[in-house]
């Protein structure tokens, strides 16, 4: 039994860090019907930033509370910024343009992102010191769970529960939800589209920057091209939950998250990724608007 | 017309296709094929640094056959794709001899090229296919899988008597193919193999597979691979209390897997030909010693070395046969007995294999060094 526990453990670290990036994708759909393709990048360039803000200006930093809070700030900031300008460069001007033209502008932003990263920060692999967050593990029953994993699993709970009360609660939810339904209605009623739009972008890559910065403190090395990785199964993650849909991508990264722990430990780890991919394409059968999809008036 | 326009276009691709050796040029064109990007990035341009070096050394002498060298490199990014991309690039630059790749998948993606082109070829991918297909181009220049696991399952059954062995590949052939060896090897002396599984490279959570060799209770991890997965491999094992010992294989020889793997790199084992701080020979004390000077660094793993002994053997077969004719070339470096090379005696199998075998077992230290624990040195 503790093994089942421990793989759920597993599931659900790996699982929020899917759904923290799922939801940048899901929320870009949502407002703007567009797969925001260079989404998975810049979770890895946050990952560089959050190295580089530790590196030059916090290197000898011992009170790792605080260095924790500034390195997620300081990257929020920036990768948020980097969000407005992708949309203002890449997006904005192809907003009347037919959707697959949008679509081979994110590819390209994506590439131009990823080559970016390894031009500032070289095509070598990066490593973010082992001291940042304490290494304590606790032993529950046979069931192992370091700090960084309650970390990641607290923060993620808390972000989301925040972003949906922020989705449904105020006004500014009320007008990002009014956006997602129809823009030229939304404007008609007084809501800047342009703002939402900015906000949704701000919003969607901070999340994914706090994605980032999780995989270099939990596994520590970085690369310039892992945001195809992660960004694959966040997208394949927002679709299971019903792109679009904010519980959905919730839902959705951490049901792939145990799905692939379960898999790699009951049935086998090789064919893990086909059994991956085998369940989206029954869940697209069975659902094709995803799990969670249904709730077509409620789509952001 | 029609005729005449025919007759010169089979001419100009006769020329085109027969290659640098039938070309009169005034250097020597040497091609590198290594992952100079991506995730073997580091090693990739240990491979390219090296063969710089080596070039610039005698090009500073007045070269080879009164020619200078010159070096082409192509980067593969460590995909079959690209490997063969950049097979088809190097040969029409008319090189007559390539170094690398440093993988095994890039190796063979690009053999049948450099085959077909009758181009050399040199590459320390260990992986068994590679001499399979019996291509009078490629030389080997490290060992191949099959004398590592020779060595690995003797060492597990007779020497360490493991009960329990756990055997964990990643999907490249090199992996695979030492995975499959090693495990072969163990049958055959008795051994007992309680979980066999692949992991994805690159996924970085490898929790689930390791959850899984738990519930086996092994008293051994054996993971054939590269440093990155087996960096991230130990730490997770470790952090998911999972005791057994753990032993990477070769290609998990790099000053990046003791990054990841942090203070968990401490009580790990590495099965590996000497690294290059202990090897005994003057040529690699002074090639080190180069390498230093030159790119501030040391060289990343022994594989650098390897390629560069490489590509000296395809220099000196030059200087001694005095053509830059690859089929001469190809003859003579089959005949040639013990050069003397930075890794150790040199000589080729007829089938590419270099012969002999250096393996030898490292336990990792506090301070990230390597102490070598068998064979016992006396």
């Amino acid at each position: 039994m503790d093994i089942f526990f421990q793989q759920l453990v597993n599931g659900l670290t790996i699982g929020s860090i899917f759904a923290l990036v799922a939801l940048g994708y899901t929320m870009v759909y949502g407002i703007m019907k567009l797969i925001n393709f260079a989404h998975g990048d810049l979770v890895a360039m946050s990952a560089f930033v959050g190295l580089s803000v530790y590196d030059q200006f916090l290197g000898g930093t011992t009170n790792s509370l605080v260095a924790v809070l500034t390195i997620f700030a300081a990257t929020g900031v920036i990768i948020a910024m980097a969000g407005i300008i992708l949309e203002r460069v890449a997006y904005r001007p192809l907003r009347n343009a037919p959707r697959l033209s949008a679509v081979v502008s994110a590819l390209g932003a994506s590439l131009v992102i990823q080559n970016g990263i390894m031009l500032i920060w070289g095509p070598r692999m990066r490593f973010f010191p082992a001291d940042i967050l304490p290494a304590t593990t606790w032993n529950i029953g046979g069931v192992y769970i370091s700090f960084i994993q309650v970390v990641i699993l607290v923060v993620s709970l808390l972000i989301m529960a925040g972003l949906i009360f922020f989705i449904d609660k105020t006004r500014v939810g009320a007008a990002i939800r009014a956006t997602s339904i129809d823009h030229d209605a939304s404007r008609l009623m007084g809501i800047d589209v342009n703002r939402i739009i900015t906000l949704i972008f701000v919003i969607g890559t901070f999340l994914g920057a706090v994605g980032g910065l999780f995989i270099g403190l939990y596994y520590r090395g970085i690369n310039f091209n892992m945001g195809w990785n992660y960004g694959l199964y966040a997208f394949v993650a927002a679709i299971i939950g019903g792109i679009g849909n904010i519980p959905g991508a919730m839902v959705g990264g951490m049901l792939l998250g145990i799905f692939k722990a379960f898999i790699a430990g009951y049935v086998s780890s090789t064919w893990a990724d086909a059994f991956t991919f085998t369940l989206l394409i029954a869940i697209l059968v069975v659902r094709p608007t995803g799990i969670m999809g249904e709730r077509v008036a409620e789509k952001v | 017309m029609n005729k005449m326009v025919r007759v010169i276009t089979a001419f100009l691709l006769f020329f085109a296709l027969s290659g640098a050796s039938a070309m009169a040029s005034d250097t020597i064109k040497i091609g590198v094929q290594a992952p100079t990007t991506g995730q073997y990035a580091n090693e990739g341009q240990g491979i390219d640094q090296g063969v710089r070096l080596i070039a610039e050394q005698i090009n500073a002498k007045g070269g080879i056959l009164g020619k200078q060298i010159e070096i082409f490199t192509c980067d593969d990014e460590g995909t079959a794709m690209k490997a063969a991309i950049c097979a088809k690039d190097l040969v029409n630059k008319g090189v007559i001899g390539v170094i690398g790749s440093y993988t095994s998948t890039c190796a063979e993606a690009a053999q049948a090229t450099y085959y077909r082109a009758g181009v050399l070829q040199t590459t320390d991918g260990t992986s068994d296919t590679l001499t399979e297909h019996g291509y009078w181009t490629f030389f080997r220049n490290s060992f191949p899988n099959s004398a590592e696991a020779t060595y690995t399952a003797n060492y597990f059954i007779n020497v360490k008597k493991y009960k329990r062995i756990a055997i964990v590949t990643d999907f490249s052939s090199y992996s695979t193919g030492l995975g499959s060896s090693v495990e072969a090897e163990i049958k055959k002396l008795g051994g007992n193999i309680v979980y066999q599984g692949k992991i994805k490279a690159g996924a970085q959570n490898y929790t689930p597979v390791l959850t899984k060799i738990k519930s086996k209770h092994p008293d051994v991890i054996y993971f054939s691979g590269y440093y990155n997965e087996a960096g991230l491999l130990r730490s997770q094992q470790m952090q998911l209390g999972v005791t057994a010992d753990f032993y990477g294989s070769n290609a998990c020889d790099n000053p990046d897997y003791i990054k990841l793997a942090g203070k968990f790199a401490e009580g790990s084992y590495l099965i590996n030909v000497p690294s290059p701080e202990l090897l005994p020979y003057d040529l690699a004390i002074n090639f080190l010693k180069d390498y230093r000077a030159k790119y501030k660094m040391d060289p990343p793993s022994i594989w650098t070395l390897l390629n560069i002994d490489g590509m000296r053997a395809f220099l000196y077969a030059i200087e001694q046969t005095g053509t830059t004719d690859t089929k001469k070339l190809a003859e003579y470096l089959h005949t040639i007995k013990d050069y003397p090379g930075i890794t150790g005696p040199i000589q080729w199998a007829p089938d590419g294999n270099r012969t002999g075998s250096a393996h030898q077992t490292y336990e990792y230290q506090a301070d990230g060094s390597k102490k070598i624990i068998y064979p016992v040195v006396k």
